[in-house]
């Protein structure tokens, strides 16, 4: 009897192991912390990219994944950036919605009902613009503002923001990007407190072409 | 004194007369003694909709989620278009829970409106207490949360509930562009004060 616990304890103990061993090689092949060193490359990269970018196009799907769902809520559209801070961000797909970021005002276009808020007045839009325009550009290493922390993961980087302070952490724990070799963003997840999340998949990304002031106009 | 008192008892009377004498409906007898709201009943579906609140000369739109988790059981949820969540309910049997809601939304006025207003469109199977006709409607007079309610049925389909209360119409629901169980369009507006939510089916 005693014996045959002993075996029961034993062969739990090596199931143990086994499954501690296997967490950790998946989060190992999934993702690895950064040195300094690669981090700093990262950011002296991204930050030189994003220094002459002056002009951004891109498509984007957007994911929004709640845990009850049986499918995320797919969305599409396009978002233009014209340097220093003009962002206009427009659903296409299943319906049509923009918000457009300009001298701190956030003008929203809901299928043609138009109206618009002033920012300045509001912290949270302020820090909202900030997310948009930096992970359009990349350029957020704001450690005042965040927690920030580097990952590679299949040859691309990851960096994690979590923001700082408590009124805005209501709203999103973590901020990840990952970008390419490049530099660029490719990918956005914003991940809010339940863990549910809104991912954010770019592509069709120009850059520095001319874009004219219409597509800007609320 | 007699004539004002019988004018008050005149008052009395109309003013407490219930709503399908008010309205003027015939009580018919129908051996129906249930109805089904199918619009949210299938737990295989997501139920996604493109949201527009006109609250208190505010206006504000977003997305608007539903989904059936079993028997009596729902989540709703409310998230800005760009994902962030706004307030997340469960309903299950009589329970209600607040899942999450924004710090400036948590306010018990307003979470018991909301609770009131989307238990109607999650309350799938109910007693038929009394029935009337109005042309070619049919109407059942049920009861949700001892709230009295009055849903119509237009052609099998489930077109409009009021919620009633001394005797008058206090939310009305319209359900529109039905078709395979789904209202492609839902508008929920209060009668006494300034709450419209307009949804519109994306999914």
């Amino acid at each position: 009897m005693h014996k045959k616990f002993y075996f029961i304890h034993e062969q739990a103990r090596i199931y143990v192991i086994y499954l501690l061993l296997l967490l950790c090689g998946t989060s190992l092949n999934a993702q690895t912390k950064m040195s300094i060193a690669e981090a700093n490359t990262l950011k002296v990269t991204v930050k030189a990219l994003s220094d002459k970018t002056e002009t951004i196009t891109a498509d984007f799907v957007q994911y929004k994944h709640l845990d009850f769902l049986s499918n995320d809520i797919e969305s599409n559209g396009k978002l233009a950036f014209k340097s220093p801070n003009m962002v206009k961000w427009e659903y296409v797909k299943p319906f049509s919605y923009s918000v457009l970021f300009k001298n701190e005002t956030l003008f929203i276009n809901d299928n043609g009902n138009k109206s618009d808020m002033d920012m300045g007045s509001n912290k949270i839009f302020k820090q909202l613009n900030q997310l948009i325009t930096a992970s359009i550009k990349g350029d957020m290493f704001d450690d005042s503002e965040f927690e920030v922390s580097y990952f590679k993961k299949e040859g691309k980087s990851e960096v994690h923001f979590n923001p700082k302070d408590k009124q805005f952490a209501e709203f999103i724990k973590s901020f990840q990007i990952t970008f390419n070799t490049k530099g660029e963003v490719q990918e956005v997840k914003m991940i809010e407190p339940s863990d549910d999340y809104t991912q954010i998949v770019f592509s069709n990304r120009t850059t520095n072409q001319p874009l004219s002031d219409a597509i800007f106009a609320q | 004194m007699r004539y004002l008192l019988s004018n008050l008892l005149v008052i009395a009377f109309v003013s407490c007369a219930s709503y399908p004498k008010k309205k003027g409906l015939t009580e018919i007898d129908l051996s129906q003694k249930t109805i089904s709201n199918p619009y949210f009943s299938d737990a295989s579906k997501d139920y996604v909709y493109k949201a527009n609140i006109q609250a208190f000369g505010n206006s504000f739109s977003g997305i608007f989620i539903v989904k059936k988790l079993g028997e009596k059981h729902h989540r709703i949820a409310f998230t800005t278009e760009m994902g962030n969540k706004i307030f997340d309910f469960t309903f299950h049997g009589e329970d209600f829970k607040v899942n999450h809601i924004l710090k400036k939304m948590n306010k018990k006025i307003l979470v018991n409106i909301l609770r009131k207003d989307f238990r109607v469109l999650v309350s799938e199977n109910l007693s038929v207490e009394k029935t009337f006709k109005e042309g070619s409607n049919a109407i059942f007079e049920t009861q949700i949360a001892n709230e009295k309610y009055y849903h119509f049925i237009f052609k099998e389909n489930l077109t409009k509930v009021y919620r009633v209360g001394n005797g008058k119409e206090k939310v009305e629901y319209i359900f529109s562009e039905i078709s395979h169980n789904i209202a492609k369009h839902i508008e929920i507006s209060h009668q006494n004060f300034d709450l419209t939510i307009d949804l519109e089916a994306i999914k």
